[in-house]
């Protein structure tokens, strides 16, 4: 079986599926310098994406902004009152201008005082995320990103995410996902867009000391979660 | 949104400066042409595409005068104190990026940075998923190169 360039980085992507997966998976494990060049290809990944987050974490300027969201409410407002002066366009066309204010509330309530989790451990809605979201199959826009998953020395399953207001790494244990690595993203109360300090770099380098053994690939992954992370 | 739009417009034109007068404009564009999203597609990829058409007809020229720009002063800074050897090592990645062929660096931007899954990508640049995942590879092989990190 030939495996080109493509594949392995598809393959360290995420993007390769089923029995193509497995091929080129076999064929890395089998193949120390296939393996480097996919650490490669994450590492410049890692590089790539934290060297353009601070773009995205910082606030925008005002002058896009007030194009798109000057303030929730008055977002909410144009959109009823635009909704009532033509009442040919639908709502939907105006959700995406109501989005940033959705992702800003979303980013706060995702670092509230969380009801029903121990504390130390991933809040309801991020438990959710961590219990569903697969790594290949999430989409763009979600609001939370797994980076990549993999189990630690104990053999636990954890996963290291990334989001608005944070990025971090839980490992799931009887109780929950435990945060065992947290950006500061949620100190900065203040701030509509909270920043997020720890960058993916950092919380992939993180995860890398804490692993034992190498992310899950996309099919161990979906095993992982078909077991419930246990 | 508006964040992810200014980090791939600058992306595209190599400077956050830049790449806001884009994200004006994609802005501008889309909010003229919202008749034009179809409820229920991906509002995301349409404003990605309208951004990336834009760069395309319009941005070359400005991101080529910016790119002779930054390199020279990136050059004058060599050798100062800590911080500015942090801004040459930032400007290191950027200038990678701007040596990059445009579908390329497209390419890298939505994958590697914007996080889309590649048929995503290649909606948004309108191209097949196998000419995206070979643009990327040569992307990204060009990146390992000119950043030292080739395996």
């Amino acid at each position: 079986m030939t495996i080109a360039r493509e594949d392995i980085a598809a393959f360290a992507d995420g993007q390769l599926t089923g029995e193509r997966e497995a091929e080129v998976a076999a064929a890395i494990a089998a193949d120390p310098d296939l393996q480097r060049e996919v650490e490669a290809h994450r590492a410049l990944r890692a590089r790539l994406a934290g060297h353009f987050a601070p773009i995205a974490e910082e606030p925008a300027p005002d002058a896009l902004a007030a194009m798109l969201a000057p303030r929730p409410a008055e977002v909410v407002d144009l959109a009823a009152a635009r909704e009532q002066r033509e009442m040919k366009r639908s709502l939907p066309r105006w959700s995406w201008v109501a989005g940033p204010a959705i992702a800003a509330a979303l980013a706060l309530a995702l670092f509230l005082p969380r009801g029903g989790a121990p504390e130390g451990y991933a809040d309801t809605q991020l438990a959710a995320v961590l219990d569903s979201q697969l790594v290949a199959e999430q989409a763009a826009d979600s609001d939370t990103r797994v980076l990549l998953s993999f189990r630690d020395r104990d053999g636990d399953f954890c996963r290291a995410f990334s989001r608005d207001a944070g990025s971090g790494i839980a490992c799931r244990d009887a109780h929950g996902w435990k945060l065992e690595a947290r950006g500061d993203g949620a100190r900065q109360a203040d701030t509509d867009y909270r920043m997020a300090s720890a960058s993916n770099a950092e919380i992939l380098a993180r995860a890398q000391a804490m692993a034992d053994g190498p992310a899950l690939d996309a099919e161990a992954e979906a095993r992982a979660r078909a077991d419930g992370w246990r | 949104m508006l964040p992810r739009l200014r980090r791939f417009a600058a992306g595209l034109c190599g400077n956050p400066a830049d790449g806001d007068d884009l994200c004006q404009m994609s802005i501008e564009r889309a909010l003229a042409n919202r008749d034009k999203w179809q409820d229920g597609t991906r509002l995301d990829s349409w404003m990605y595409r309208i951004m990336r058409n834009l760069w395309i007809d319009e941005g070359r020229a400005s991101s080529r005068r910016r790119e002779t720009f930054v390199a020279e002063e990136a050059g004058l800074s060599v050798g100062g104190d800590g911080a500015q050897e942090s801004a040459v090592e930032l400007s290191m990645v950027d200038r990678a990026m701007q040596q990059l062929p445009e579908e390329q660096r497209e390419a890298v931007l939505l994958v590697m940075v914007e996080g889309y899954a590649y048929k995503e990508a290649a909606a948004i640049v309108g191209c097949p998923v196998g000419t995206l995942n070979s643009r990327l590879v040569r992307g990204r092989d060009a990146l390992l190169e000119i950043l030292g990190e080739k395996a």
